[in-house]
């Protein structure tokens, strides 16, 4: 029999992470993973959805390039030289988090996990059973798509993010069942790559819970790329044949039917715990079935933590990373806590989302007497000059003393746009210090100056409205 | 388990609250809704009654506590409980706020201020020196707390240690040749509203004389049956009465600017904030819609919130929520005064002492009864021509009885 001072279940952006910080820390780790390391970011994400997102924007661009003076002809997708470098970025990715971890001295296990109880985890790999006797686990096991009524997922018609991946070309009619962060990722990147798409979501606005006014932007921008947007609908039923699947949706103005050569289904994520046995060892989930921990990652049952999706949302890599060091540290006896006050989030529609702490509402619903002040991108010598100039920056402060509550971004490099926010969130900034603070020209960055002055009062080019 | 009182956030921003003064001893048994503690915060003072039925356990702050929203104030042992005098291991640590009933609005969810203000870095700290950084009062603007706070409140032996409202470095102590007093609760309200109003407006006083002569008699006329009603008429709620037709035809005075949209907000609502002298020091309080009560109701208001003010009684609803703002200065002395704006309203006025002077009448020198009223206004918001229209309406309207009449019943 193995033992260890952790196992660590689950190679993702989450477990990889905790493994390497718990071996740094001097504990003795065992990282277990069924399938590729680097988890659901590297393998079927994050990585290989921004790589293909990044050719169809260029691609767009190329294509409408004569406005620039860019005159191309026939310019063309070949999918599988596409696919090809796609894989060689993911490929490279895994095998780095392979040798991080076997640098560090992580021993990797592949197979899949079973807690026996909170000492003991069983492996099953494919020379047999192993049980590794541990002090500590670390649950890591990401959450997976799920499906509605009416849709089964069969990975060839009807398919999740992971297939929408591999496509050898794009569907020339694209149905995406479900308007969040994945489908709309989708919508964007495929339209781009010259489907006909059509998005279906359940509620009344697309990306729930995201800040209206910049979802606002992407669906103008959407729409007036052609994709058609059905809200406050749903798919009833499908029907397939060879060629196509015809799906019947009901919208508020009666029911319609789509075919399409593809349904992607992107309504949401279950977590990975089933197989776990968890219940028997008495490890508490909530009312949705994630795993609830405490601040240092701790689930109800001493030494066994939950970091990443499995443990619930925001479901995100870098805030399953920032878990796993806390976990990690946690374990070593380090003190620690998960006390960010901000997780930013970022999606990559065209134009991009992103955001760090308090929508305007939340700010208001908090209690904070809320001063909003936006910038558009279409005001910024940047922006024009990269010809991306749909979007703004909007700022929400404390009206009393100008601290920055949050900051919602849509537009060119949002995304990248959004650390300096975080960080001065996290710092206990006002919008007076992000104005003070020189940023270079030109840039996109700018923009978040520009609107900081605009909460301060002094906007320079801004005509105060 | 006991259940745990916490300071409730009261809204509006409050973030601490100064523990006035326990009604209750530990020990003692408390009824569900008898007051447990005043606390003072930096916009009024407040009662807070007990939630629960039960007996009084450990005190967890002395009078002269400064206490941020969520701390727990006492302990209470619920009916069949041993009394405990230490919070239970299991509480979690940001528990909820429990539900309490104020003689004000109603307590929302725990407030933006629960929150220490601090870097990732000095939060860190925080946990390596084993202190909990909720509990520190921090010395840098805003109430932020700096790594030195920190060590400051682990050399004073962790958190059980940590002193609340002792902010790092030690405060300044008193001598024999000068005194200390520390800027807290209203006169820190006062100094940081008055400093904010006068560089955020743009001040202008204007001044004028109105002749009380026939408002002194209209008041003897009605001071019977004032006193009938069991209410004292004094001239501010005539004066408030008078307001409103020159508030309604001049309706920029009672606005809000609103700076960051670059709107002006007209109010159609008369909310009158009435200054209130006491000895903590001045405390506006809001008479609600004053276009749509008499004479008498106001004068009654007037008098209760004054009383209120005086003892330390008032709701937060009572002290917010003013669109325009009169202060009376004539009670002690003086001409006449340049009274700053109450943020964020668009002006404020200042009524003052009624003097017999000589004035030229029809071409005859007549003693009639005079008083200066001052107007400040912010001039971002309308012009001096405004402002002196809008005094005129004002005069004609308190020198013209049958006006007043009109308004004032």
């Amino acid at each position: 029999m193995k033992s260890a001072d952790v196992v660590v279940i689950g190679g993702g952006p989450g477990g990889y992470v905790c493994g390497i910080r718990a071996t740094q820390l001097g504990l003795k780790t065992v990282l277990v993973e069924r399938d590729r390391l680097g988890g659901e970011c590297l393998n079927y994400g994050c990585i290989p959805s921004k790589s293909l997102i990044t050719v169809s924007k260029l691609f767009e661009k190329v294509r409408n390039g004569a406005k620039y003076g860019l005159k191309v002809d026939a310019v063309s997708i070949d999918f599988v030289a596409l696919q090809k470098w796609k894989s060689e970025v993911v490929s490279k990715l895994v095998s780095g988090v392979g040798a991080l971890l076997s640098g560090n001295g992580v021993e990797v296990l592949k197979g899949d996990a079973e807690l026996v109880d909170k000492n003991n985890v069983k492996v099953v790999t494919t020379a047999g059973i192993e049980q590794i006797h541990t002090k500590s686990i670390v649950i890591a096991t990401g959450t997976r798509p799920v499906s509605i009524p009416g849709l089964t997922i069969d990975r060839e018609m009807i398919i999740t993010s992971k297939e929408a991946l591999d496509l050898d070309r794009a569907p020339e009619r694209f149905l995406i069942v479900g308007g969040g962060a994945i489908g709309l990722e989708f919508a964007s990147m495929y339209q781009k790559f010259g489907s006909l798409v059509t998005v279906v979501e359940l509620t009344d606005q697309l990306l729930p819970g995201t800040d209206i006014d910049s979802v606002r932007v992407v669906q103008r921008s959407l729409e007036n790329h052609g994709v058609k947007i059905l809200l406050k609908s749903k798919v009833a039923s499908t029907e397939k044949s060879t060629a196509q699947v015809k799906a019947t949706i009901e919208t508020p103005s009666g029911t319609t039917s789509i075919e399409a050569d593809k349904i992607l289904v992107s309504v949401g994520r279950k977590a990975n715990t089933e197989k776990l046995n968890l219940s028997a060892i008495g490890v508490e989930l909530d009312q949705r079935g994630y795993i609830k921990v405490d601040e240092h990652m701790m689930t109800n049952v001493a030494g066994i933590y939950a970091i990443g999706d499995v443990r619930g949302p925001p479901l995100l890599a870098h805030k399953a990373s920032k878990e796993g060091i806390v976990a990690a540290e946690s374990i070593a006896g380090k003190p620690t806590a998960a006390d960010w006050k901000v997780i930013p989030d970022a999606i990559f529609t065209d134009p991009e989302i992103a955001s760090a702490g308090l929508t305007e509402s939340k700010a208001i619903e908090a209690g904070y007497s809320v001063k909003r002040s936006r910038f558009p991108f279409a005001a910024l010598g940047r922006a024009l000059s990269v010809g991306e100039t749909e979007g703004f920056v909007k700022i929400i402060s404390n009206a009393q003393d100008g601290l920055v509550l949050g900051v919602q971004i849509v537009g060119p490099e949002a995304s990248n746009l959004i650390s300096e926010i975080a960080l001065a969130i996290e710092m206990g900034a006002t919008v007076e210090d992000i104005a003070l603070t020189v940023h270079p020209h030109p840039t996109f960055p700018e923009a978040i100056m520009e609107a900081a002055e605009s909460a301060a009062g002094h906007p320079v080019h801004q005509l105060k409205s | 388990m006991p259940y745990e009182f916490k300071l409730p956030d009261i809204g509006e921003g409050v973030a601490e609250g100064e523990v006035l003064k326990w009604f209750v001893k530990e020990g003692d048994p408390v009824k569900e809704d008898q007051p447990l503690v005043e606390v003072m915060t930096d916009k009024v003072n407040v009662q807070i009654p007990s939630p629960r039925t039960g007996t009084v356990g450990k005190l967890m702050a002395k009078e002269g506590d400064v206490v941020k929203v969520g701390t727990t104030l006492v302990l209470i042992s619920l009916p069949g409980e041993q009394p405990s005098t230490a919070p239970s291991p299991q509480a979690p640590p940001q528990a909820r706020t429990p539900e309490v009933t104020l003689q004000g609005p109603s307590v929302p969810e725990p407030g933006p201020a629960s929150r220490a203000l601090a870097t990732p870095a000095t939060r860190r700290l925080a946990r390596e020196l084993n202190v909990d950084i909720a509990r520190i009062r921090g010395s840098g603007p805003q109430s932020r707390v700096t790594d030195d706070d920190v060590r400051a409140a682990a050399g004073r032996g962790g958190q059980q240690a940590v002193v609340l409202g002792k902010a790092a470095p030690a405060p300044p102590t008193s001598s024999a040749r000068e005194e200390v007093v520390p800027l807290r609760g209203i006169r820190k309200t006062i100094a940081e509203r008055m400093v904010r109003s006068k560089n955020t407006a743009a001040h202008v006083t204007h001044v004028d004389e109105v002749d009380m002569t026939e408002l002194v008699v209209l008041r003897e006329a009605f001071k019977g049956s004032a006193e009938k009603r069991g209410v004292k008429l004094t001239f501010l709620p005539f004066i408030v009465k008078a307001l409103v037709p020159a508030l309604k035809e001049y309706k920029f005075v009672n606005s809000t600017l609103d700076d960051a949209a670059g709107n002006i907000i007209l109010k159609k609502y008369y909310n009158l904030g009435i200054a209130v002298d006491t000895e903590q020091g001045l405390v506006v309080v809001v008479v609600r819609d004053v276009d749509r009560k008499d004479i008498f109701e106001l004068a009654g208001e007037i008098e209760s919130l004054a009383e209120k003010a005086r003892t330390g009684r008032l709701s937060l609803d009572e002290v917010h929520g003013a669109t325009f703002t009169i202060t009376n200065v004539g009670g002690i002395g003086g001409l006449f005064a340049t009274p700053i704006i109450n943020p964020p309203e668009a002006a404020i006025l200042g009524v003052h002492a009624i003097k017999k002077r000589p004035v030229f009448r029809d071409g005859k020198v007549e003693v009639r009864d005079m008083m200066y009223i001052s107007l400040s206004f912010d001039h971002r918001i309308f012009d001096g021509a405004y402002a002196a229209r809008f005094t005129n309406k004002i005069i004609e309207t308190i020198q013209d009885p049958k006006k007043l009449l009109t308004e004032v019943l």
